[in-house]
C-alpha cells in the first residue's frame, strides 16, 4: 500500500488517515459505507460544511479508491497548524466545546448522532473550530443514550470546569490523561460550591459516582433502549451547553499586570523593534510562522500582516486567552495562540508516544520569532545559550532574536534573587553560542536600549552535524593534548 | 429566567444529591461506559422536561416582549 498511515490513526474501523506525496488523505473502509451515505444523503454533510463545523473535503477519484480496496478516498482541507486540547487556551477550549455540541445539536436534526466527542477531533481552522473527523457519525438509533457523552464530559465538561472553578493551570492536566480527565478524578478536586451548580452536580459530580458504581456491570445501549427520547437527548445536550457557557475565565482578575505589554520600553524604543521586526518579515516573506513567547501575540500580528500564518506561543495561559479573545473579536484567523512552556515543551503522547506529535514534529516553521525571551531561558531557565540556539534551530529555519544584555532592567530583575553564574551571557557569548547553530544575516541595535535585533539562518542539518563533529573531534585532540 | 427554568434540573439534582452519597474511586482498567449509559437512563426524563419548560418559557416572554414592543 502506498502512503504513509498516521500513527493517530488506528482506533477506527471505519477508516484511517493516510499522507501520500505531501498530500493528507482519508479512506472510508466499506464497513463505514451506509453511515457515509446517510451523512450526504441526510444534508447533514452540507449543513455542517456550510456551517463550518466540519472540515471541508473533496472525494478522489472512484479509482482511486478501488485501487485500496476502499469505499471512498477523502481529500480533506488541509489543517495549517495542528494543535492539541492542553495547548488551548480556556476560550479556545470551551468553544471546542460548543462547537462539538452544535454539531452534535445538527446531526440530530438529520438523524445522526455522534459516536466520538474526543477533544482532538477538533482543530482551529481560519480561527474557528472544526470537527475534523467526517467518520465520527452514526444514525441515530430512536431511544438510544448518546454513547459519547462520557467522553465529551472527560474531554471537555471536566477541564474547563478545573480551569475555570479551581486554577485555570489544571489546563495542562488534558496533556496527562489523553482520553480525557477522569470524572472521579475532576469531582474530588472541584470545589464543593461546583455541586451547587445544578448542571455540574449532574454532569460531573452525580455522573462520576454512576460511573463507579456500575463500572463492573457492562451494561450496553441496547438494555436501556426506549428509555431515552430524542427529547431527553435534546435536553441533555442543550443541559451540558448551558453547563459550558456558564464557565468562564476572566485573565484580567489575576494575571493582568503580568502579561501587560509594557516591555519599560519607550515609545521611540518601541516603534523601533516594531520596525526591525517588519522590515525582517517583510525581506524573508515566511509563509509560517513561530512567535514563541509571543505574550499577547503583538509582533505574531505583524508576521499575519505579512501574509503569514502564525502560531503565537506563550508560557502564561493569561495572555494566551487574552490572544485568542483579540484573534475572535477581531477575526485575524491566520493566528493561532497556544499555551507553551519552551522549557518543557509538548511531548509525544499516547500510543508508542506518537498519537499526538511533539513541537518540533510539528515544524520546522519558516521562521521564529524570539523576542524579549532568551534571558527567561538562558538566566530564568538556566538553559546553556548554545543549546536555546541548538533548540531554536530545530524548530524554524530562520530566526528573528532579540538579546537582552545584562544591565538592562528585565535581566537585572532575574539576576536580583539569583547568584550571577552566567559569564557567557554576553553580546560575544551570544554571537559565539548562535554562531554554531546559525549564520547571522543581520545584528541592529535596538534604539534606547542596550537589546539587539538579529536575523539569523540556520545551517543546514549537514552542515550543523560537520560543526558538531568538528568540535567533538576538537575536543578529543584537546583531552589528547593534556595527556603527558 | 434561566433559574425557573431549570425547577426539572434541579429535581435531578436534588436526586443525585441524595442518591449517590459516596463516591468510589474507579478502577483504571474497567470502561466507565456502562454508569454514563445508565446515568442516561436516569436524568433523562429530567433533561426533556428542562428542555420543555425552557422552550415554554421562551415562548412566553418572546410573546410578552413583543406585545410591549
Amino acid at each position: 500500500m502506498h502512503g504513509r498511515r498516521l500513527p493517530a490513526s488506528f482506533r477506527d474501523p471505519s477508516g484511517f488517515v493516510f499522507e501520500e506525496d505531501g498530500v493528507l488523505k482519508r479512506q472510508v473502509n466499506s464497513s463505514y459505507r451506509p453511515s457515509y451515505d446517510l451523512l450526504a444523503s441526510s444534508g447533514l454533510l452540507a449543513a455542517l460544511t456550510e456551517a463550518r463545523l466540519l472540515v471541508d473535503h473533496r472525494e478522489a477519484a472512484p479509482d482511486e479508491a478501488e485501487a485500496r480496496g476502499a469505499y471512498k478516498i477523502l481529500v480533506p482541507e488541509r489543517i495549517p497548524f495542528v494543535s492539541y486540547p492542553y495547548e488551548w487556551s480556556f476560550g479556545a477550549l470551551k468553544d471546542a466545546a460548543l462547537a462539538t455540541l452544535r454539531v452534535q445539536s445538527t446531526a440530530l436534526d438529520h438523524g445522526m448522532s455522534l459516536r466520538d466527542a474526543s477533544a482532538y477531533n477538533v482543530q482551529f481552522v481560519h480561527g474557528l473550530p472544526v470537527l475534523i473527523d467526517t467518520l465520527s457519525f452514526e444514525a441515530y438509533e430512536d431511544g438510544a443514550p448518546w454513547i459519547a457523552y462520557s467522553q465529551f464530559c472527560r474531554h471537555f465538561l471536566a477541564p474547563l470546569a478545573l480551569m475555570s472553578m479551581r486554577d485555570i493551570r489544571l489546563g495542562a492536566m488534558s496533556r496527562l490523561f489523553i482520553d480525557g480527565i477522569p470524572l472521579d478524578l475532576a469531582a474530588g478536586l472541584l470545589p464543593g460550591r461546583t455541586r451547587l451548580r445544578p448542571a455540574l452536580q449532574i454532569h460531573l459530580h452525580a455522573h462520576a459516582k454512576s460511573q463507579s458504581r456500575h463500572a463492573s456491570r457492562g451494561v450496553a445501549r441496547n438494555d436501556v433502549k426506549g428509555r431515552f427520547s430524542l427529547k431527553a437527548f435534546r435536553g441533555l445536550i442543550d443541559s451540558l451547553e448551558g453547563a459550558i457557557r456558564s464557565l468562564e475565565w476572566d485573565p484580567a482578575g489575576t494575571w493582568v499586570d503580568y502579561y501587560a505589554e509594557a516591555e519599560h520600553y519607550s515609545e521611540e524604543a518601541f516603534v523601533a523593534k516594531q520596525r526591525l521586526v517588519r522590515t525582517h518579515l517583510e525581506a524573508t516573506r515566511p509563509r509560517v510562522v513561530w512567535d514563541l513567547g509571543a505574550n499577547t501575540g503583538l509582533f505574531s500580528r505583524l508576521a499575519q500582516e505579512t501574509g503569514a500564518f502564525t502560531v503565537s506561543f506563550d508560557i502564561d495561559p493569561g495572555a494566551v486567552e487574552a490572544n485568542y479573545q483579540r484573534m475572535r473579536s477581531e477575526g485575524d484567523t491566520s493566528v493561532l495562540p497556544l499555551v507553551l512552556d519552551l522549557t518543557n515543551p509538548s511531548p509525544g503522547i499516547g500510543w508508542a508516544n506518537r498519537e499526538r506529535a511533539t513541537i518540533a514534529e510539528r515544524g520546522p516553521a519558516d521562521l521564529c520569532l524570539a523576542l524579549a525571551l532568551v534571558h527567561h531561558l538562558a538566566i530564568g531557565g538556566n538553559v546553556p545559550l548554545p543549546q536555546v540556539a541548538e533548540e531554536f534551530a530545530r524548530l524554524g529555519n530562520m530566526l528573528v532574536i532579540e538579546f537582552v544584555p545584562k544591565g538592562d532592567p528585565k535581566v537585572d530583575v532575574l539576576l536580583s534573587s539569583r547568584e550571577d553564574i552566567f559569564d557567557d551571557y554576553t553580546r560575544e557569548g551570544f554571537e559565539r553560542a548562535f554562531g554554531e547553530s546559525f549564520e547571522i544575516v543581520a545584528a541592529d541595535d535596538v534604539p534606547e536600549t542596550k537589546r539587539t535585533m538579529y536575523l539569523m539562518r540556520a545551517r543546514s542539518q549537514g552542515s550543523t552535524l560537520e560543526a558538531s563533529e568538528q568540535r567533538d573531534e576538537q575536543r578529543e585532540n584537546e583531552r589528547g593534548s593534556d595527556e603527558p | 429566567m434561566k433559574r425557573k427554568v431549570s425547577s426539572a434540573v434541579f429535581v435531578a439534582y436534588l436526586t443525585a444529591c441524595f442518591s449517590l452519597l459516596v463516591i468510589a474511586p474507579a478502577s483504571a482498567y474497567i470502561d466507565p461506559g456502562s454508569g454514563s449509559i445508565i446515568f442516561q437512563a436516569v436524568v433523562g426524563g429530567a433533561m426533556a422536561i428542562g428542555l420543555t419548560v425552557k422552550v415554554f418559557w421562551r415562548r412566553i416572554t418572546t410573546f410578552f416582549s413583543r406585545k410591549r414592543s
